[in-house]
């Protein structure tokens, strides 16, 4: 494929995310694999399919292609889409074992929402390791033998990707406002709209990370933000003529209301944020020490760097309880059930629950909740 | 029936899941799973059946109701805290069993030669193409010499009128069901030469509802139900 279809392929699944597209599934070679070069499961979507064979180029690996469903493993494995089920299927019905010699695949590590480690090693027989977060860091895991540090394992959201996912949201609101104002107040208008708007996602989008969102003073951020679009809109309207109470007040609502649309869990969609609608949100992990062996699976599958090995009293501790997203996956992944949810009230979701329930968009989860009992 | 991309919705919850697929299939569900259980337990007492991606268990039931020792297999916790919720129906004569599996993972579970049949119903169009032929094979050798298999699934109408028919209906409640849910369904394609393809005989393909359904029956060999045909000749 030529450059520029490449590219034209980007940016079509980059604006169109927020809806499946499936890449065939299935061992898919990158290079020249052998019988023993490592196996690298990813899910079936097309952006990220792509992006793993630029960032392995000049590697010689396998990558097998589970069903998530044409979502991102992030996104389909918090939502159920993406398990360890499908995983299994994925070696099975590919003959992984009659492929290659070795014994082992490695999972990234934003799928630990939904996909239990343990559960693929002991329906394959095969080793199954974590890799790191982020796909461009995946060179440097296989040159190091297939080891992350922890560096690898803490989620970034660069400024390229916080934009990136301004464009996708913003491009559809855009849509609607520019098409809601054209018709209420006229052209000129809607293109103040269209300012506004796209000031606004993109200026809340790129420096929001340096905010900080708890309480309050979230929603300052937001109305600032709102503030900014609607001053530049209110600057475009008068520079084009267009004048009018009707028109201004559209251009000072509408990236008020494109704000808080967006601000209503714009967090919940990233590896980075806690989902502000879930009802997780209103709990924090605990961490139960009598359960815990140490076993750190908790610290290996942590996009935050919540959790650290407390080395002494091996034992795992919550260094970090502030970055938690609330993802579930140390909850998940735990072998002795040691970690869970508590709630303000005083409810408790124990790791048994959590693996039954996943969060839907609108950042849901449906559990069962029983008040502690000591 | 207007489209089963609604099932995912309906599956984001999974309590809600049994009244919407009746309302969307008009009630004519119920008729595939007394169909489906009909053909699995006719003529045998106590047939012992695996129901593939049970859900929330109508078509399990169904089989149970018919007398038969049941398995209900599905890899979704949440339908299966439903399926299980449910009391056998009145006078049924069968056992029921519920297990969270995959539909690759029934090797797993099961021996050879453990069950008089295999049903599935809206299962097979949720696996990848490989998934289904791996899926067939495995529980050709689960079922007895002559066993049954027995699916039905969304399939995609024959006729040119009919499809796009099907299309314009289906496409809205498919949209939806992406925006709300980030996932949709698709046809299965190719399902009764992919059974022949795994080794199953007898092959039939019945189609209801605008041609948009179809439920394909087949049995394994009679002679030697487990390796009459290798693993390798039977991918399709």
């Amino acid at each position: 494929m030529s450059r520029l279809g490449a590219f034209l392929q980007d940016v079509g699944d980059t604006l169109l995310r927020m809806v499946p597209h499936r890449a065939p599934t299935g061992l898919v070679p990158v290079g020249r694999p052998g019988r023993d070069a490592p196996v690298l499961v990813t899910g079936n979507y097309t952006l990220t399919v792509r992006r793993l064979r630029r960032a392995l180029a000049g590697h010689d690996v396998w990558l097998l292609c589970a069903d998530s469903r044409g979502i991102n493993v992030w996104c389909a494995s918090g939502g159920g889409h993406f398990t360890h089920h499908d995983v299994i299927a994925a070696m099975r019905s590919s003959r992984l074992e009659q492929r290659v010699d070795h014994r082992e695949v490695v999972l990234p590590q934003l799928c630990a929402t939904g996909v239990e480690r343990r559960r693929i090693e002991e329906a394959t027989g095969f080793l199954a390791r974590w890799g790191p977060a982020r796909l461009e860091d995946l060179p440097a895991f296989l040159a190091r033998g297939r080891r992350v540090v922890q560096r690898e394992r803490v989620m970034r959201f660069p400024l390229g990707e916080r934009l990136e996912m301004a464009a996708a949201w913003g491009w559809v609101l855009l849509a609607i406002a520019l098409g809601l104002a054209w018709g209420l107040v006229g052209a000129a208008a809607a293109v103040a709209v269209g300012v506004a708007v796209v000031t606004a996602v993109a200026g809340l989008y790129a420096a929001v990370p340096r905010a900080h969102l708890a309480g309050r003073g979230r929603w300052a951020v937001f109305a600032g933000f709102a503030a900014l679009g609607a001053a530049l809109g209110s600057v475009t309207l008068v520079l084009g003529q267009a004048t009018g109470v009707a028109g201004l007040l559209s251009v000072v609502a509408a990236p008020f209301a494109v704000v808080a649309l967006l601000g209503l869990d714009f967090e919940g969609t990233t590896p980075w944020y806690a989902s502000a609608l879930a009802e997780v949100g209103r709990a924090e992990v605990e961490l139960v020490e009598d359960r815990c062996s140490g076993a750190a699976a908790c610290v290996q599958v942590c996009p935050r760097g919540v959790l650290a090995m407390d080395g002494r009293r091996r034992k795992v501790r919550i260094a970090e309880p502030g970055a938690c997203i609330r993802c579930a996956a140390c909850i998940v992944q735990c072998p002795e059930d040691a970690l869970r949810f508590r709630f303000d009230d005083g409810r408790v979701a124990e790791a048994t629950t959590i693996r039954r329930t996943r969060l839907n968009m609108l950042g849901k989860r449906t559990v069962e909740l029983r008040k502690r009992e000591e | 029936m207007g489209s089963f991309a609604w099932m995912r919705v309906l599956e984001s919850s999974a309590e809600r899941y049994d009244r919407g697929i009746r309302w969307l299939s008009r009630g004519r569900m119920d008729e595939v799973y007394r169909d489906v259980a009909e053909a699995a337990t006719s003529g045998r007492a106590a047939a012992r059946v695996l129901d593939i991606g049970c859900g929330t268990g109508g078509l399990t039931l169904a089989c149970a109701a018919r007398g038969a020792r049941v398995v209900g297999i599905d890899r979704n916790a949440g339908m299966l805290a439903v399926a299980r919720a449910k009391p056998l129906p009145a006078g049924a004569r069968g056992t029921v069993r519920w297990l969270e599996l995959g539909a690759a993972e029934i090797e797993d579970a099961f021996v050879p030669g453990s069950f008089d049949a295999v049903v599935a119903c809206l299962a097979f169009s949720e696996m990848t193409d490989d998934e289904q032929g791996y899926v067939l094979e495995v529980a050709r050798t689960r079922l007895v010499a002559g066993g049954r298999l027995i699916l039905a699934d969304e399939v995609r109408p024959r006729q040119a009128w009919q499809r796009a028919w099907h299309a314009v209906r289906r496409w809205p409640v498919a949209g939806l069901a992406y925006l709300l849910t980030q996932t949709g369904t698709r046809p299965v394609e190719g399902l009764p030469e992919r059974v022949r393809h795994a080794g199953f005989v007898e092959v039939r393909e019945e189609r209801r509802w605008g041609d948009a359904f179809a439920i394909v029956y087949s049995r394994a060999p009679a002679a030697t139900g487990l390796g009459a045909v290798p693993p390798e000749a039977a991918r399709p």
